[in-house]
């Protein structure tokens, strides 16, 4: 996002548990966590930036909110997410694995190939990133998914950057200048996120 | 809803349809896997629904690099028209609520698809068992009344058990008799609608425990093969070794990852 001018398109609003927003019916767009931006200079390029968890029981409604109202010819869909490494099912010993690593899913009709190995079986996907996989994959809509694997819980610059590989794919190339300079633009980002601990003062 | 996945429409009249019920130890879902993986079934289409929880995965029936990249989701159908066999895959839980919709979904499936008949592999939890069930075989089936006139006598020459009813309320004594599957997830469900419906549907269950349930599993798709004649049966000979149904790929690390070295 900070290779280009985006713009706020609209937002989905929802509540669960997970949210911290309080009251459910009048939620703000700050609140909303699912936000939409569209490139300025090319509108048909969408971004989703979603901070909350959406439940179980809202995934289908979500999707049929968002992608119900988008045409589905000529459209190509990337998923950025991340799990925690001990969810991650290999016959060698984990201490032989080196999170943060990504791994990749795709549908049937995506023709990318994917900047890092194909998720083996019987590693799955759940939540979100799995809904909006399986109905890419049922209508036909190409696809991929990115899945970092990482050993810590909040966002840090190495977890980040293990997505720049991503940044060169074929898809997204085209919307991101400055990779070089890449390494100090996450550090500040990951830096205005960080909630100071204040557990000493 | 079913969606293909090619372009051409499936033509499943007269097709007999099996699927599992998500019940104890997952029994339904691993012989399904079996049926799959053994007759090496093409997937037709997809049940999608917003009543199970979302989730993808690769493959799950892999047999080599090329065909390990299509992607699988939650709920598939595979078929196998020489057989005249289709069989519809469940990979996940019900959200909640959402299984009583699912039954009514599916069965209207069924209804328009013209099947000629419905199985539910399924299973109950073993603890539930009375004394006389405790020394029975663990296997037990259950005929819809629309089923019953055409396989009847095929079942009865199989000398299997019908399963039991019990009191609806263990509790009171004097409580009336009714067919209960602790255990069993949407398999009473589908059993009583189907018997409203007038939809021919059996039901083909084991009594089971949590824990590794892969035995559980060959179990029942050799009780289901008994009926059906779906693979050459397994012979009596104690020293043919090889297993008849073929174990899926995605079978592996059911018990988590590998060991680290140094734990030993």
């Amino acid at each position: 996002m900070n290779s280009g001018v985006w713009e706020e398109v609209g937002c989905a609003k929802l509540w669960n548990e997970w949210c911290r927003a309080t009251d459910a019916v009048h939620l703000s767009p700050a609140e909303a966590f699912c936000v939409f931006y569209h490139l300025k200079s090319n509108p048909s390029v969408f971004l989703c930036q979603c901070s909350c968890y959406v439940a179980e029981d809202q995934q289908y409604q979500w999707l049929e909110k968002v992608f119900g109202s988008c045409p589905k010819k000529n459209m190509q869909v990337t998923i950025l997410t991340c799990r925690h490494v001990t969810d991650y099912k290999t016959p060698e010993s984990t201490s032989s694995l080196h999170p943060p690593f990504l791994k990749a899913l795709k549908t049937q009709t995506s023709k990318e190939s994917p900047c890092c190995s194909l998720l083996e079986q019987p590693n799955i996907v759940h939540d979100l990133p799995a809904a909006v996989l399986s109905y890419c994959q049922v209508w036909k809509i190409p696809a991929i998914l990115y899945l970092c694997y990482t050993d810590v819980m909040k966002l840090d610059l190495i977890t980040a950057e293990a997505f720049k590989p991503v940044l060169s794919s074929r898809s997204l190339k085209g919307l991101v200048k400055n990779i070089p300079q890449s390494t100090e633009i996450l550090k500040k980002l990951v830096a205005t996120n960080e909630v100071q601990s204040n557990i000493y003062t | 809803m079913f969606v293909p996945c090619g372009e051409s429409v499936c033509d499943l009249a007269g097709f007999t349809l099996l699927m599992p019920a998500v019940s104890v130890g997952n029994v339904g879902q691993l012989a399904i896997d079996l049926v799959i993986s053994t007759l090496n079934m093409c997937k037709i289409g997809y049940f999608y629904t917003d009543c199970l929880v979302p989730m993808v995965g690769n493959n799950p029936y892999a047999t080599s690099e090329k065909n390990s990249t299509e992607l699988s989701i939650n709920a598939e159908v595979y078929s196998l028209p020489s057989k005249k066999l289709v069989v519809l895959q469940l990979r996940s839980i019900f959200i909640k609520y959402k299984s009583k919709p699912f039954c009514e979904k599916l069965l209207s499936w069924v209804k328009s698809s013209n099947l000629a008949k419905v199985i539910v592999l399924s299973s109950s939890h073993s603890y539930h068992r009375n004394d006389l069930q405790l020394r029975s075989t663990p296997f037990r089936y259950l005929l819809t009344p629309s089923l019953q006139k055409s396989v009847q006598n095929k079942i009865k020459s199989l000398n299997w058990a019908e399963m039991e009813k019990s009191p609806c309320i263990p509790e009171i004594s004097d409580s009336e008799y009714c067919i209960r599957i602790p255990g069993g997830g949407i398999t009473k469900t589908l059993y009583d609608e189907s018997c409203s419906k007038e939809i021919p549907m059996a039901v083909l269950l084991k009594f089971v425990s949590e824990g590794d349930n892969i035995p559980d599993a060959l179990g029942l798709v050799e009780y289901l093969n008994e009926w059906l004649q779906i693979i050459k049966p397994h012979s009596d000979d104690p020293t043919a070794s090889a297993l008849p149904w073929k174990i899926p790929s995605s079978w592996r690390l059911l018990f988590g990852s590998g060991l680290p070295p140094a734990l030993f």
